[in-house]
């Protein structure tokens, strides 16, 4: 249905990402054509505009300006991505407000720490941390973010327990938080009911499967290895052990059937605990495969491989008559052929390697020098306006502060004087 | 207020160039106030060129103004005139023959000032405030260029209402220097781009910045041909990072160094950083002065890596300075303004100083200036000089 108007939208469905509120399409349409055509100095302006609202706010509630911001954020950059600098924005606003205890059941503020939360690569930690500043507790959504976290993890007993927790605490609304507790529970014994019924109808249960962990390993003197992919029934088999755990736990909640690896058994009361000095101790990434920081390249040297990579079963092939492919030769990277200027080095320049800096941990670090900050004496101070300067996404000069204060103070005088026509007096 | 013809102020003692002197204590050094100075602070100033007769001083202001002051050989100062924008004058510079001068504001347009006719003519325009603005003067071309926040860098030709050429930064443009044929801007977020001018402007590379907070001002240097050869910038928080396009070895060609802090080596209490509010060459000589936001001014030379001076510190917070080209004696001048502080909140006061100052290679010889150097070196704080 690619009418005139919708053209931008059908065009780019894809990388539009999903708001839990639901995007508003007018808006849509604009910032898509406008992304298109190229012009962004209007975006430019309006996000200029809010950026010195936020430095020249002084009224009660500094949160609103953040909060229209970042849900103009939002609209207007459909794809998020780095130039929205949404991340920045909403991490910014969370460090900002971590201490202002007024704000910590305020649903707005609630709603941007889960945004926040779901940027992260470990939400689950957010949620907890959350949970041990107190911090979103009397609010439903806090609930329901946190425990649909769970679920997508496959984890619907500790889901559940989160919902209990919502009720012990008496969230509000508490109607939505029962209804989404419901549509947990239907989802649950749907799934349930499923996975019984197809251990129903697979009527040779184990025979020819192998429920192995191990990969399989040939024998004899081939060489060759085709790839072992288990499919259909194997997968089923092996991860239905766990899943048919699962009706049972969570009609009584104190099951430990499980055996397989669960970290939080100790926690069996529940998340309800708040673990204050938990957290002093950043939690460690689980991803760890996947954040090796940047090294240097030239002296590593990859591990010898044999000829086939592959470790070869009795007996050991002989010596093989030329020489393993093994990278010694690692050249340093100003040895190959590059066209450019060997004075300018500032490409490929080694970088030491940083620490891992997810947000939980920036949010902790934030909240130690705040109270180290508050105790013990600093060792350098800035001796200008660093908060105003740099509050917001992107950073301002001096000057431009000084020209929202005049620009504000012109449009004052302008409002004066229409207000006031006969009063008007020459004042600059 | 004699300054000139005085021998003990000025001389090659070893006490340096601001003799104690009976002034009153506002006045610390012996310095001229500039007559009717504009009402608001003074965002920038620029000397004549030499090619002009006679001694001019623009100033532009925050009170919409730029005015024009005829500094006289005696260190007085007549005004001359004035002209009007619509918003803050933020930079202001001349054309190279001295004709004109022109003036960037927060109104988002820059305005061309024929002085012989007093007449004032927009030549540009931007979407956003233009912060920078400079004149360029290669043989086959000249145009002013024009930095703005809006993240645009133009080039005009004055006398056509469109842009010769117009370049697209990453950020907004905080400060620009211009010595042809190269040109470096500092922007928001850190970023540095050097530009080449030959022929026509384009983007010569882009560097990462050798400092870790705002980029405040910048400042080319040039080398012993007088060719320009790298750029001293100032951030934020007290560093100047001295930085060359094509060193030899940028490992250790390249440095930074503290300054326009207080209580250096005293760690009981807290050391303050100011900013630093602008950079200046000597046109001859190479060293370099820095004024800050603690009210002080500071000369340093780049290559011996050593401070040379640092003044008293005056009342307020100093915003720009600019060397004189002419004559043997240079002179510096000051504007003091508010600047925002976190504390401070002062009826704000402006004034113009004219400062006397023999920079010391013109006078002392190759030896004495070595002697000083090493003597402040001595005493002065360690971590002030190299980083």
């Amino acid at each position: 249905m690619a009418e005139g108007g919708d053209v931008e939208w059908e065009l780019s469905k894809e990388n539009i990402q999903p708001l839990r509120r639901g995007r508003a399409i007018s808006a849509l349409q604009e910032a898509l054509s406008q992304q298109q055509d190229g012009v962004i100095s209007a975006i430019n302006q309006q996000r200029q505009a809010f950026e010195s609202e936020l430095r020249m706010y002084d009224g009660d509630d500094p949160l609103d300006v953040w909060d229209r911001y970042i849900k103009w954020t939002e609209q207007t950059f459909p794809q998020g991505g780095k130039e929205s600098n949404l991340n920045t924005l909403l991490e910014r606003v969370v460090t900002k407000f971590t201490e202002e205890k007024k704000y910590h059941n305020d649903p707005r503020y609630v709603e941007l720490w889960i945004k926040f939360a779901e940027s992260c690569p470990e939400p689950l930690d957010l949620f907890r941390y959350m949970q041990a500043q107190g911090i979103g507790l009397t609010q439903a959504s806090f609930y329901i973010a946190w425990s649909e976290e769970h679920e997508n993890q496959g984890n619907s007993r500790k889901a559940d327990l989160v919902y209990q927790e919502g009720f012990k605490k008496c969230a509000q609304p508490h109607d939505k938080l029962q209804q989404f507790h419901k549509a947990l529970q239907a989802r649950v014994s749907r799934q349930v009911m499923m996975n019984v019924e197809e251990d129903d109808s697979d009527d040779e249960p184990k025979q020819p499967e192998r429920v192995s962990l191990a990969d399989l390993k040939h024998r004899g003197k081939k060489k060759a290895i085709a790839p072992v992919n288990r499919t259909g029934p194997a997968i089923r088999n092996i991860s239905r052990g766990l899943q048919s755990h699962g009706a049972p736990v969570l009609r009584n909640a104190s099951n430990s059937q499980l055996v397989i690896f669960d970290e939080n058994k100790s926690q069996n009361a529940g998340p309800s605990e708040p673990k204050l000095e938990s957290w002093m101790a950043p939690p460690t990434s689980r991803a760890k495969e996947n954040e090796q920081g940047p090294e240097r390249w030239c002296d590593v040297k990859m591990p010898q491989k044999s000829k086939f990579g592959h470790t070869v079963m009795p007996p050991p092939p002989p010596k093989p008559t030329f020489q393993p492919f093994v990278e010694e030769s690692d050249q340093p990277p100003t040895m190959t052929p590059c066209k450019i200027n060997p004075a300018v080095n500032t490409v490929l320049s080694s970088r030491k390697p940083r620490k891992e800096e997810t947000p939980l941990k920036r949010l902790q670090e934030h909240h130690q020098q705040q109270k180290e900050a508050e105790s013990g004496k600093p060792q350098e101070q800035s001796m200008y306006c660093k908060e105003l300067l740099l509050s917001g996404a992107t950073e301002f000069c001096f000057e431009e502060l000084r020209a929202e204060r005049y620009f504000k103070k012109m449009a004052q005088e302008s409002q004066e004087v229409k207000s006031h026509p006969a009063s008007a007096s020459a004042s600059n | 207020m004699s300054l000139f013809g005085t021998t003990t102020g000025f001389g090659t003692g070893g006490t340096g160039v601001f003799g104690n002197a009976a002034t009153d204590s506002h006045n610390p050094m012996k310095d001229v106030e500039v007559t009717s100075p504009p009402d608001d602070s003074i965002s920038c100033l620029a000397f004549s060129p030499p090619t002009m007769p006679g001694n001019f001083l623009i100033g532009g202001s925050w009170a919409n103004d730029v005015r024009c002051w005829e500094v006289q050989d005696n260190g007085q100062t007549v005004p001359k005139a004035q002209q009007m924008h619509t918003g803050p004058v933020l930079d202001a510079c001349w054309s190279d023959d001295g004709s004109k001068v022109f003036t960037a504001s927060c109104d988002k347009t820059a305005k061309m000032w024929d002085l012989n006719s007093n007449q004032a003519m927009q030549i540009a325009q931007h979407d956003g405030p233009i912060k920078a603005i400079h004149w360029i003067k290669a043989p086959n071309y000249s145009c002013i260029m024009t930095g703005s926040w809006d993240k645009t860098l133009k080039f005009w030709d004055t006398r056509s209402p469109n842009p010769m050429m117009s370049l697209q930064m990453p950020e907004r443009c905080y400060c620009a220097d211009v010595v042809y044929p190269m040109a470096v801007v500092a922007t928001a977020e850190r970023g540095l781009i050097v530009y080449q001018l030959e022929n026509q402007p384009s983007e010569f590379r882009r560097i990462d910045s050798p400092l870790k907070h705002q980029h405040r001002c910048v400042a080319i240097f040039k080398d012993k041909q007088n060719k320009p050869t790298g750029f001293a910038l100032g951030s934020i928080e007290g560093r100047v990072a001295i930085h060359y396009i094509n060193p030899p070895n940028p490992a250790k060609d390249n440095f930074t160094f503290k300054c326009h802090r207080s209580n250096g080596t005293n760690t009981t209490t807290p050391q303050d950083i100011y900013a630093v509010n602008a950079i200046s060459f000597h046109p001859v000589h190479g060293t370099l002065a820095t004024v800050g936001s603690d009210g002080r001014f500071s000369f340093w030379d780049k290559d011996a890596r050593t401070k040379l001076k640092t003044s008293e510190q005056l009342d307020q917070p100093i915003t720009a300075c600019c060397f004189q080209p002419q004559r043997q004696h240079l002179c510096i001048c000051f504007q003091l303004r508010l600047v925002e502080g976190p504390r401070v909140l002062q009826p704000p006061e402006k004034e113009l100083h004219l400062l006397e100052e023999r920079c010391r290679g013109a006078e002392a010889s190759e030896q004495e200036m070595i002697r000083r150097a090493k003597s402040h070196l001595l005493w002065g704080n360690a971590e002030d000089l190299l980083h």
